[in-house]
């Protein structure tokens, strides 16, 4: 189970930190580059809670973001009906949309599973790419941003909706945690471990698989909310299967089953994108040799090989304080 | 309370079970013996619904046994498998809540108070994570675990398999007190003087069938029968 250790609030508190100090110090490009950071780190939350915490790998989580995008294209700027309303339903309805193909797939494990998800993830792509109301190819303009002009926030400016984006982040996080920590998540890892064992406990597993399934689908269906704002615009390339692929290949640079992880991956990916394109068109190429390298290396991506590394270290050196601390009260006490 | 008739079940194509037939009676504990390889964790692992039943039939509490594990769970059996299948990154509180949850209501007899009462070990542990746990304090998580879903029978598959003979005893004496509460139990197990002085009924396993029925008492003495079907 998801368990905060003394690295995992460190980093935490750094990636927060930074990315703070980026949203409020950055110039236009800067600040385009860490809300697209900042909606990947949405999309591969979600897919790290099946993939690393209930085993169920994805290759439809992007077409769960795009489902996202499109019904709050649909409803707010189609619909004219206000942006938190559709926020709200196109979230429920990525959720609903993601629970029913959970509880498809939680009958099917390893690369079934994958095939499985990855063939719903077409059947969406095309099914948008071929839809005249979605905009066929040309996709959907107009989308208009939240407004939270009551507040004294104008969205439409990029430092604020990179500020939103990271509250949402945060948000996502901590809804994340609290998942995977509660009665549910707990049944997740069990789920995980040994599914046998918890049938004979008494346990519903196909129940458990697509709950989490729905509720990761929620999330990704937020991050695809977002990049409708943020771009204004959504085509069917937001479903393909490429962006699924991407958002596994962030979870697994990052570290699998580590929520931390999964962050650093967004920013590492994000950033060469940015880095390697502007020197060569061939960045995949890039990214692809290093998450072999990564991959061989043996350990559960950058932030594994860190707290493989480090983890046990800074945990031993708090303990120290703590136990020292404790001795110096007991010596003033006294 | 428990009756297999003629069942034949195996892994895939290789049968192990040929027909086997017995009885658990209600309040009492049945202690299946057998050499290696008899067929008597087959058989455990068939009533759970683990491994599909071929042919026969079994009936809990007059009632053709369901057909899903989980149903099985729910309609009153706990297992406790030979492997005890403690969840390593769940602490013992979440290894035993994961259960709790799901089976404590209002009326139920056992609650976690009970089982830490029980096992008071584990209330010390609380906290520490499974794998952080010796063989006999998970073969006791185990257990617990099996009671908080307040079972009205309890299968047990070789409960003292690889512990240390203080903690056999320790074992021994927790689930005397368990059967002393009335609670109905199948045990199937290697250590013959640790079954024959817990259970009341005895059935020997022998290439996957029951080749003989009887009570404590008498398989003690028929040294006949345990030389030639446990190499006693």
């Amino acid at each position: 189970m998801f368990r905060h250790n003394a690295l995992r609030y460190a980093v935490l508190v750094a990636l927060s930190l930074a990315a703070l100090f980026q949203a409020l110090t950055a110039e236009y490009f800067g600040l385009e580059i860490l809300t697209e950071i900042l909606i990947l780190a949405v999309l591969v939350l979600a897919l790290d809670m099946v993939a690393g915490f209930g085993g169920q790998v994805s290759l439809c989580h992007g077409a769960l973001m795009g489902v996202g995008a499109y019904v709050y294209a649909l409803v707010s700027a189609k619909a004219g009906i206000a942006p938190p309303v559709a926020m709200a339903s196109a979230v429920a309805v990525t959720g609903v949309i993601a629970w029913v193909i959970g509880a498809i797939c939680s009958r099917s494990h390893g690369i079934y599973f994958i095939m499985a998800t990855l063939a719903f993830g077409q059947m969406a792509y095309a099914y948008v790419f071929e839809a005249p109301v979605f905009g066929g190819d040309d996709g959907l303009s107009g989308i208009s941003r939240l407004d939270l002009s009551l507040f004294g926030i104008d969205l439409d400016d990029s430092r604020s909706f990179a500020l939103f984006c990271l509250a949402v982040a945060g948000a996502v996080y901590g809804a994340s945690v609290m998942t995977l920590q509660s009665g549910l998540g707990r049944s997740l890892t069990g789920v995980m471990h040994n599914e046998q064992r918890m049938r004979a406990l008494g346990l519903t597993v196909w129940r458990v698989k697509a709950d989490v399934f729905g509720l990761s689908g929620m999330i990704a269906g937020l991050a695809g909310v977002l990049a409708a704002q943020h771009v204004m615009y959504i085509s069917p390339g937001l479903l393909s299967w490429t962006v699924s692929g991407e958002a596994l290949v962030v979870v697994i640079l990052g570290g699998l089953g580590t929520l931390v992880g999964p962050l650093i991956g967004a920013a590492a990916f994000v950033l060469l994108k940015h880095e390697i394109s502007a020197w060569t068109d061939h960045w995949h190429l890039v990214v692809g040799v290093v998450l072999i390298a990564v991959v061989m290396s043996g350990a559960n991506g950058i932030f594994g090989w860190a707290e493989a590394r480090w983890g046990g270290w800074l945990e031993r050196r708090m303990a120290d304080a703590t136990r020292k601390h404790e001795q110096e009260e007991v010596v003033s006490d006294a | 309370m428990l009756k297999l008739n003629a069942i034949q079940s195996g892994y895939g194509e290789t049968q192990v079970l040929y027909g086997l037939s017995l009885e658990a009676l209600q309040g009492r504990i049945l202690a299946i013996l057998g050499r290696n390889g008899a067929g008597k964790s087959t058989t455990l692992k068939t009533i759970m619904g683990l491994l599909p039943l071929k042919s026969g039939e079994i009936f809990f509490e007059g009632k053709p046994i369901a057909f899903q594990p989980f149903d099985i769970a729910k309609s009153g059996i706990a297992y406790v498998p030979e492997t005890r299948d403690i969840f390593p990154s769940l602490s013992v509180r979440e290894n035993l809540e994961i259960v709790a949850k799901r089976f404590g209501s209002s009326g139920a007899v056992w609650t976690m108070e009970r089982v830490l009462e029980l096992f008071p070990r584990l209330g010390e542990r609380l906290e520490n994570g499974g794998t952080q746990l010796s063989g006999g304090e998970q073969q006791m998580l185990a257990i617990a675990r099996g009671l908080l879903m307040n079972p009205r029978l309890l299968i047990l598959d070789e409960p003292t398999e690889g512990l240390a003979p203080i903690i056999v005893k320790l074992i021994h004496d927790k689930l005397q007190e368990l059967k002393n509460t009335g609670l109905s139990m199948i045990i199937v197990e290697q250590n013959f003087g640790f079954a024959t002085s817990l259970a009341d009924d005895v059935a020997v396993v022998g290439k996957g069938k029951v080749v003989w029925t009887g009570s404590s008492g008498e398989i003690r003495a028929d040294e006949e029968v345990q030389h030639t079907w446990l190499g006693v």
